[in-house]
């Protein structure tokens, strides 16, 4: 049996996957639309976006605009470059599914 | 790091969910229909001003400053809380050079005291017209916008070749069809764009 790729668990996760691919497309973005998108709450969407923080994932930003906080984020190169990795995974992953399935 | 218990549909609403939110990114023209529209009425707007008040100098320039003023703040209205993109700042950068050019030119003539043919105005209006929903078509690969730049074209031409009245039938169509028809479609596509489930797994 072939080695099976590893999927990067902090990437793998729903939310946080969701998360990466909305802020691989965009320059960067506010927590309001992130959450609109996601249709998450406030509390778990926080809480994920700080675990992409960590991993050093995303960058946060916080300002007032309007007299009103906001909070930016971008996705980092190390971020990026873990969301590719995470898709070439999936991908050798998948074409293994479909071998197995075949041997079956 | 591996998980050994992901099974294949589950990777495979994996990849859909990152491509149904890279496409979410990317999202960018929605809300420019009710401003193509709003063009599209200002342009008549301007021009039935001009007709009814024997060729007003001050129709257009007050028409068309309304038009922008009232663009700018629908746009900044719009993009509070929307995600800053390279292609928005592109297409963003096109119009904004657009008008520039636009008023530079149009002021500079208008108070130049040099008389320049009607037509060959429209026909300038008209290619500028062409050549930023070109660009934007383009950068888009959005052939129904590349589409009104041929119209915008197909315009500015008739303006060099035709009489002045078929010049104004012919920039006012492709007004109509340009802004107001290809606004209202942009309309429509943004409002039967599908939703998405919300996510609450992480």
């Amino acid at each position: 049996m072939p080695n099976l790729p590893e999927l990067n668990p902090v990437v793998h996760g729903k939310l946080r996957l969701a998360l990466l691919s909305l802020l691989s497309g965009v320059e960067e973005a506010e927590f309001t639309w992130l959450k609109a998108k996601t249709g998450s709450t406030d509390g778990n969407l926080g809480a994920q976006l700080m675990k992409l923080e960590e991993a050093g994932y995303v960058t946060a930003e916080k300002r007032f605009v309007m007299r009103k906080p906001q909070t930016r984020y971008r996705i980092t190169d190390t971020g990026r470059a873990a969301l590719t990795e995470y898709v070439a995974a999936l991908k050798q992953l998948l074409g293994m599914a479909v071998i197995i399935a075949n041997d079956e | 790091m591996t998980e050994p218990n992901a099974d294949r549909q589950e990777l495979e609403e994996r990849l859909d969910l990152m491509e149904t939110m890279i496409a979410e990114g990317r999202q960018t023209a929605g809300h420019w229909g009710p401003i193509f529209v709003l063009w599209g009425v200002a342009f008549y707007v301007a021009f039935g001003w001009y007709m009814l008040e024997h060729h007003t100098r001050w129709a257009w320039p007050v028409t068309m400053i309304a038009t922008f003023v009232l663009t700018r703040a629908l746009h900044r209205r719009h993009r509070a809380g929307q995600p800053k993109t390279t292609a928005g700042r592109a297409i963003g950068s096109i119009w904004i050079a657009m008008v520039i050019s636009m008023f530079v030119l149009f002021l500079s003539i208008g108070y130049s005291g040099n008389v320049v043919p009607a037509g060959v105005q429209t026909a300038t209006l008209a290619t500028l017209l062409g050549m930023s929903n070109a660009a934007c078509g383009m950068l888009l690969k959005w052939k129904e916008q590349f589409a009104c730049a041929v119209v915008w074209w197909v315009s500015a031409a008739t303006c060099c070749f035709g009489s002045a009245t078929i010049a104004t039938i012919g920039f006012m169509t492709a007004t109509f069809l340009c802004w107001i028809v290809f606004g209202i479609y942009v309309i429509i596509t943004e409002l039967r764009r599908p939703g998405h489930a919300g996510l609450t797994n992480a």
